[in-house]
């Protein structure tokens, strides 16, 4: 009897196309269990963004079934897509942080969205600025931080709800190799909690150092996957 | 109960965030509610005005000779039972001769002298009727010929169908106007509402993908629309309350030859439709631009 738990991201046949005709993904699929580590690598257009956005349920998928923490997605409506994103933590190249908050405020913010009491929040909130090394800057705006700082503080916002999944687009895409090196690593402790980390990105030093799992996507299509594996081109 | 409160403080904090754009929505609003005031003004007291007239117009109901004042008196209670009528007025032969000579013989008193004692209207008593609505005149006129007793019965169709006509007139011309500023407002602040929110969508956006609820998205926007539209009707409301008695007395004091025709509506009975009227429209136009505005955004 297989003991296994069922996979936390399950993806069967996933085909989708673009209204303008453009394949993004081509009969994908894949599973990532509950506390796993994996880099989703490819060249531009090669879909990565496409299938964070589908799991973000910010593109519907043209066939095949897609499956998040035991939902699947193609059956969801949209008033219970905000639930769902709830489950899920999201941190992007840009950071996109909102530039009249603090960063205190930007990562309440997301705890605010879900009800959360304000005198939760605070604490929440307080809690993992800690973790991320920004609990001394608390009151400071986007703006006055460094490109790394705002990453930290958008990996805090993901993180604040304990989201069972973090996605990564690009997170490291707009740093320095030192502060790219720091996000990494902010990654691996946010994994160590038992989070199941998924991060797209480019920068093959990183990914050839972590030797974490590794699937590659070539024009839609998943045409490498490994655990510990290597940057695919 | 949160969320209320998040989206009450938020939309009025956004407000003097987005200062440029909440002036110039603030400035729209006002500007179109202040035309929509002025012409509903204007047509208010010109329907107040011409109904004013038409009361003066009256239909005269002249008796056969020898009628009895029983029969007279019952004549003139079955006109006043119908329900076009607002007043009827008996003129007896005497009063009838004094109006006479007041208004045709004028000053001749040697003419006057003429006649003595005598009084060739003494079989000329009368029933002045002023009606509510002069378009139903001739029906009236038509209903009085009936009846028994009845001689002759003067109407004037062709005053009581212009009276009629101008009103219908000013009617349509003012809704049309009316019509067309709100098209036009509604139009404008969905235009500078689309405009703040253009430049937030990036904050709809991640609001969306964190797991915010359209209602939570949407709720900011709709407070500051609806409290730049309260804003937008209170700024006309308080010009037009001012202006409006000031206006009156430069009228009466510049045109007082005109004084029996310009007849105006309180300031008191005006502002009781005035209110609600440029507040609801206000609210409506603030909620409808930003709510249309804000559902495209709300697609991620």
């Amino acid at each position: 009897m297989d003991n296994r738990e069922p996979a936390i991201i399950r993806l069967e046949k996933v085909n989708m196309i673009y209204p303008s005709g453009t394949v993004a993904l081509r009969n994908c699929s894949l599973e990532i269990e509950k506390g796993e580590f994996a880099f989703i690598v490819g060249s531009s257009g090669s879909g990565k963004s496409t299938l964070i956005k589908t799991l973000l349920g910010e593109v519907s998928t043209t066939s095949g079934c897609v499956e998040v923490a035991g939902r699947n997605l193609s059956e969801m409506t949209r008033k219970q897509l905000p639930y769902y994103r709830r489950k899920l933590g999201v941190v992007f190249q840009e950071f996109r942080l909102l530039d009249e908050l603090t960063v205190f405020e930007n990562v309440a913010l997301a705890q605010r969205v879900v009800g959360v009491s304000r005198e939760r929040r605070r604490r929440n909130s307080m809690a993992v600025l800690d973790l991320v090394g920004l609990a001394q800057k608390k009151k400071a705006y986007p703006r006055e931080l460094s490109g790394g700082e705002q990453q930290r503080a958008a990996i805090a916002r993901a993180m604040v709800n304990k989201p069972a999944i973090l996605l990564a687009d690009e997170p490291t895409g707009n740093l320095d190799p030192e502060n790219s090196w720091e996000i990494m690593g902010l990654l691996e402790d946010v994994h160590q909690l038992g989070t199941t980390v998924l991060v797209v990105t480019h920068n093959d030093d990183i990914v050839n150092k972590m030797q974490k799992r590794v699937i590659a996507l070539h024009k839609g299509q998943i045409i490498n996957d490994e655990q510990q594996g290597g940057y695919v081109q | 109960m949160s969320t209320i409160w998040y989206g009450l403080k938020q939309g009025v904090k956004s407000i003097f965030q987005n200062k440029i754009f909440s002036l110039a929505a603030i400035g729209t609003i006002t500007a179109c509610l202040f035309l929509l005031g002025v012409f509903y003004v204007l047509f208010s007291n010109f329907q107040h005005m011409v109904h004013n007239a038409e009361s003066t117009v009256a239909i005269v109901v002249f008796f056969e000779e020898s009628l009895s004042q029983d029969r007279i008196d019952e004549i003139g209670r079955q006109i006043q039972a119908c329900h076009p009528v607002e007043k009827v007025e008996f003129v007896s032969g005497g009063e009838a001769w004094e109006r006479f000579k007041q208004e045709m013989l004028g000053s001749d008193q040697e003419l006057i002298d003429t006649f003595g004692s005598d009084n060739p209207l003494a079989a000329s008593a009368s029933y002045e009727v002023y009606l509510n609505d002069v378009s139903k005149q001739a029906e009236m006129v038509e209903y009085i010929r009936g009846l028994s007793g009845v001689r002759k019965v003067n109407g004037s169709a062709n005053t009581a169908d212009s009276f009629s006509s101008f009103n219908m007139l000013i009617g349509y011309v003012s809704i049309s106007i009316i019509a067309l500023l709100l098209l036009v407002s509604i139009f404008l602040i969905s235009s500078a509402v689309a405009m703040g929110i253009n430049v937030r969508k990036d904050e709809i956006a991640i609001m969306k993908l964190i797991g915010a609820t359209d209602l939570f998205v949407r709720l900011p926007f709709l407070v500051e629309g609806v409290t730049m539209g309260l804003i937008g009707a209170g700024i006309p409301l308080g010009i037009l309350r001012l202006m409006y008695g000031q206006v009156i007395v430069f009228i009466r004091a510049h045109f007082a030859n005109l004084t029996e025709w310009l007849t105006f509506v309180e300031a008191e009975k005006e502002f009781q439709v005035l209110v609600p009227l440029c507040l609801g429209v206000g609210i409506g136009i603030g909620l409808l631009g930003s709510a249309t505005s804000v559902r495209k955004h709300l697609q991620v």
